[in-house]
């Protein structure tokens, strides 16, 4: 069980974490989730104690580590750009933080191969790491925080560095190994998809403070702010909550709403319309787009019903 | 806290060491100086055509190196031919050759017993052309470097757009170069300017510079405050002009990653006239004087030969290796130390190009006047040999750390390296090759340094560089061909420094492409 408690930290006048305090429990994934510069890389570093904090506790089954150098933390952390070592080939990385742990190397290196072969890189162990592709060099990455047993794992952005099509059938072997591994981790991320795919828990971060924290459901089902909601992907954010897609109703008996615009996207057609001078924007499937045989044009009215009992309400309202 | 508190005590070694040896000696110079310049110096016909001289003769060189340079590096850049790599991996080869190696091959060619005939001692030939020698493969370098930060892209659609190879040249490829060469020719400026070896070997009586006449004004006449006067004259030009170099440097951006032209064989017979005229002047200026000395100590007779079992030889080759030695010691602790310290305080950084900056000659001058009891003192000489040396240590680990991104130590910490550790097992070894790069920089700078031996010189510390000088000042060929000889010494140690910069052991070349 990892704590947080009332953590403080500042770079002169930017605030990268207020009296923030957070547990993930054992075993447990959590998503750090917010805009690029709010303080979640910065948040690792510290839990790394690779930062000091001004102020506050980082315990670690009930130890404090604070005061701790980085070394003796055992807390493995996985970088963006995973920092593999270019002057070692595949088998010294991941055997790296097994020597530090004064294991004999002939010990270290078939723990390394052992753990190289689990994650498919068996035959891997000589190559330059400047060789891997990107997805490998994750994967390498990601054996060298495992191999040593930590007992947390950070994850900073683990996927950002790799193409759209990659990460998608990354992420869903990245979750097994998660839950294989046993160990509360932490996942730094800015993108809401990613988040929702690997962790069990995702708090949400604006300067330095967690707005809300809870599983991914309930914080659809309850996003507590406005900013909350636009963040995790809603379009059609009130003043006192967000309109689900399930809350507009199409068709002729309904008034008329004037298209703004139309884009054809990979989940469907996206409509901006306005109706009565407020601004909605609906993600349209296939199917519902069909009733449109002769297509929707910018310009065109059509009928929209709204569904006022469908709002969901801000939870912190 | 630690940590910042260790590298504050790294960055007082170079800094006590910058301010006992460049700083206070320069401060007591301009103080001796300043009196001296209310005199009439300018007003010296004798002391006016020095200025004149040493101002024309570096103005004159920058013009011949770009003149020369600038097409010889575009056909050098552009066109693929056998060899081409090898060429470009040899011109870096003069910055490490010791000014009395080019002097000497300057005058094996063209002085009075030369293998021409032709002897131009006496003129300002030899001078312009030992200058040559170690500035053309500077800007061919230079321009060569900015050639290759524009993409072929970029040219490509200047064709497309209608301009001819020659239109494409001014209009794309000259404004990106522009930047890069004047920077380059600030530094051959200073070279120019500031030089002593060649000028005192090659400049002859009516051509040598102001930096000569300081060293005979000291030396030979004791005149200190016309010599301090000089002195802070030159100062405060190559100051001017280091400045302007510092400024035009750091403008000098370099695009993340460019895909230049590729060079391509010469097609046409204009293309072919221009390639094989660049290698024949390459050749004539950078390659001949080398030549010239390896020929002519290897057909030089067996008494000339002899001169390398003498006793005054094996004792300056002792003083050579012992010097060098000893202040290489000093500058791998005073550079690794400097470069440390500069990745936190970024000024620091600059102050590792002053001693580039200072002429040899004014800091021997300045030590000479600021510790005069410690003139004969062995320490002394060291430390300037030191100080002339350390930079490129400190300048080459300084350009590799910027290379180690902070999150490989940091990922060695997460996995349970101690700091120490993290640096020996991680930035070490990375840093590893910029570091002996620098020791080789650092050894043909030692090995080759003649001005300030010669400053502070004593019997008994005479050195290879010394005893040439020494060999030069008799009369008669068999001198010469001793000299020759000797130089030739000289000139294999040189080579060996360049072999190991620019040919490092395999696993270093692979660790290269990180």
């Amino acid at each position: 069980m990892l704590e947080l408690v009332n953590l403080c930290k500042a770079f002169g006048q930017r605030v990268v974490a207020d009296h923030l305090s957070l547990n993930v429990a054992d075993g447990e994934t959590l998503a750090l989730l917010g805009p690029s510069g709010c303080g979640k890389s910065t948040l690792l570093k510290m839990i790394a104690g690779l930062e000091r904090p001004d102020a506050g506790q980082i315990r670690l089954g009930g130890v404090d580590l604070t005061a701790l150098a980085p070394e003796a933390r055992q807390v493995a952390l996985m970088f963006q750009d995973f920092a593999l070592f270019p002057h070692l080939d595949v088998r010294d990385n991941v055997a790296f933080g097994l020597i530090e742990r004064r294991l004999p190397r002939r010990e270290a290196y078939a723990r390394a191969e052992r753990a190289l072969a689990e994650l498919g890189l068996a035959g891997y162990e000589a190559r330059r790491v400047w060789t891997l592709s990107g997805g490998e060099q994750q994967r390498v990455a990601l054996a060298r925080a495992l191999v040593t047993s930590p007992r947390l794992l950070l994850l900073d952005e683990p996927f950002s560095s790799l193409d759209a099509h990659l990460r998608q059938s990354l992420q869903a072997e990245f979750r097994r190994r998660l839950a294989a591994a046993r160990i509360p981790a932490i996942l730094v991320t800015h993108d809401r998809a990613e988040a929702f795919a690997l962790a069990d828990r995702v708090a949400v971060l604006q300067q330095g403070r967690v707005v809300q924290c809870g599983r991914p459901q309930e914080l659809l089902a309850a996003p507590r702010n406005a900013w909350v909601a636009s963040f995790i992907g809603y379009h059609n954010v009130l003043d006192d909550g967000v309109l689900p897609e399930q809350a507009f109703l199409l068709g002729p008996a309904h008034p008329p709403a004037r298209v703004e615009r139309v884009d054809s996207l990979s989940e469907g057609i996206r409509v901006e319309l306005t109706q009565q001078a407020a601004h909605f924007t609906l993600t349209l499937s296939a199917r519902e787009a069909a009733q449109f045989p002769e297509g929707l044009r910018a310009g065109q009215d059509i009928g929209l019903g709204i569904d006022r009992s469908r709002l969901i309400r801000f939870a912190g309202a | 806290m630690r940590a910042v508190f260790s590298r504050q005590a790294l960055a007082l070694l170079p800094l006590a060491f910058l301010i006992l040896m460049a700083l206070a000696p320069l401060a007591r110079l301009l103080y001796e100086g300043g009196g001296g310049l209310s005199a009439n110096l300018f007003f010296d016909d004798y002391l006016r055509w020095r200025l004149v001289w040493s101002l024309t003769q570096a103005a004159v060189t920058c013009v011949l190196a770009l003149a020369i340079g600038l097409p010889l590096a575009w056909a050098l850049a552009r066109f693929a031919f056998p060899g081409r790599v090898l060429i470009l991996r040899l011109l870096l080869l003069p910055f490490v050759m010791p000014t009395l190696v080019a002097a000497l091959g300057v005058l094996a060619l063209f002085g009075p017993h030369g293998v021409t005939g032709l002897n131009l001692q006496d003129t300002p030939w030899l001078l312009l052309y030992g200058n040559l020698f170690y500035n053309l493969p500077l800007v061919i370098r230079a321009a060569c470097e900015a050639l290759a930060t524009v993409p072929a892209s970029r040219l490509a659609a200047a064709r497309t757009l209608g301009c001819t190879a020659w239109r494409a040249f001014w209009r794309v490829e000259w404004p990106v170069a522009r930047p890069w060469l004047a920077s380059a020719l600030c530094l051959v400026f200073l070279y120019c300017f500031s030089g002593f070896g060649l000028a005192l070997l090659l400049g002859g009586q009516r051509y040598a510079t102001v930096e000569v006449e300081i060293y005979s004004l000291v030396a030979y006449e004791l005149n200190l405050a016309d010599a301090g006067a000089l002195a802070l004259l030159l100062l405060c030009l190559s100051g001017g002009v280091a400045f302007g170099y510092a400024w035009l440097e750091r403008r000098l951006a370099t695009p993340g990653k460019v895909e230049p032209l590729p060079p391509r064989p010469a097609a046409t017979l204009a293309e072919r006239t221009l390639l094989a005229g660049a290698l024949v002047l390459l050749a004539l200026f950078a390659a001949a004087p080398l030549l010239a000395v390896a020929g002519r100590a290897l057909s030089a007779g067996v008494e000339a030969w002899a001169v390398l079992g003498e006793g005054d030889t094996l004792a300056a080759l002792a003083n050579t290796l012992r010097f060098s030695a000893l202040a290489l010691g000093a500058a791998a602790v005073l550079g690794l130390a400097h470069a440390l310290a500069a990745q936190r305080w970024l000024w620091l950084r600059a102050a590792a190009f002053l001693p580039f900056v200072l002429s040899p000659v004014c800091v021997a001058f300045g030590l000479l006047l600021l510790y005069p009891g410690w003139s004969a003192s062995l320490a002394l000489l060291l430390g300037a040999y030191a100080l002339l040396a350390y930079p490129f240590v400190a300048k080459s680990v300084a350009a590799a750390l910027d290379g180690v991104p902070p999150q490989w130590p940091q990922a060695a910490r997460t996995l349970g390296a101690s700091a120490p550790r993290a640096f020996a097992r991680v930035v070490w070894p990375l840093l590893q090759p910029a570091f002996r790069r620098g020791l080789a920089f650092a050894a043909a700078t030692a090995l080759g340094e003649f001005a300030v031996t010669l400053f502070l010189s004593r019997p008994e510390w005479t050195t290879l560089t010394t005893l040439i000088y020494q060999r030069l000042g008799r009369p008669g060929a068999a001198s010469l061909d001793a000299a020759l000889v000797l130089s030739s010494v000289l000139m294999l140690f040189a080579v060996s420094a360049f072999v190991i910069i620019e040919w490092p052991a395999r696993r270093d070349r692979d660790s290269d492409h990180a």
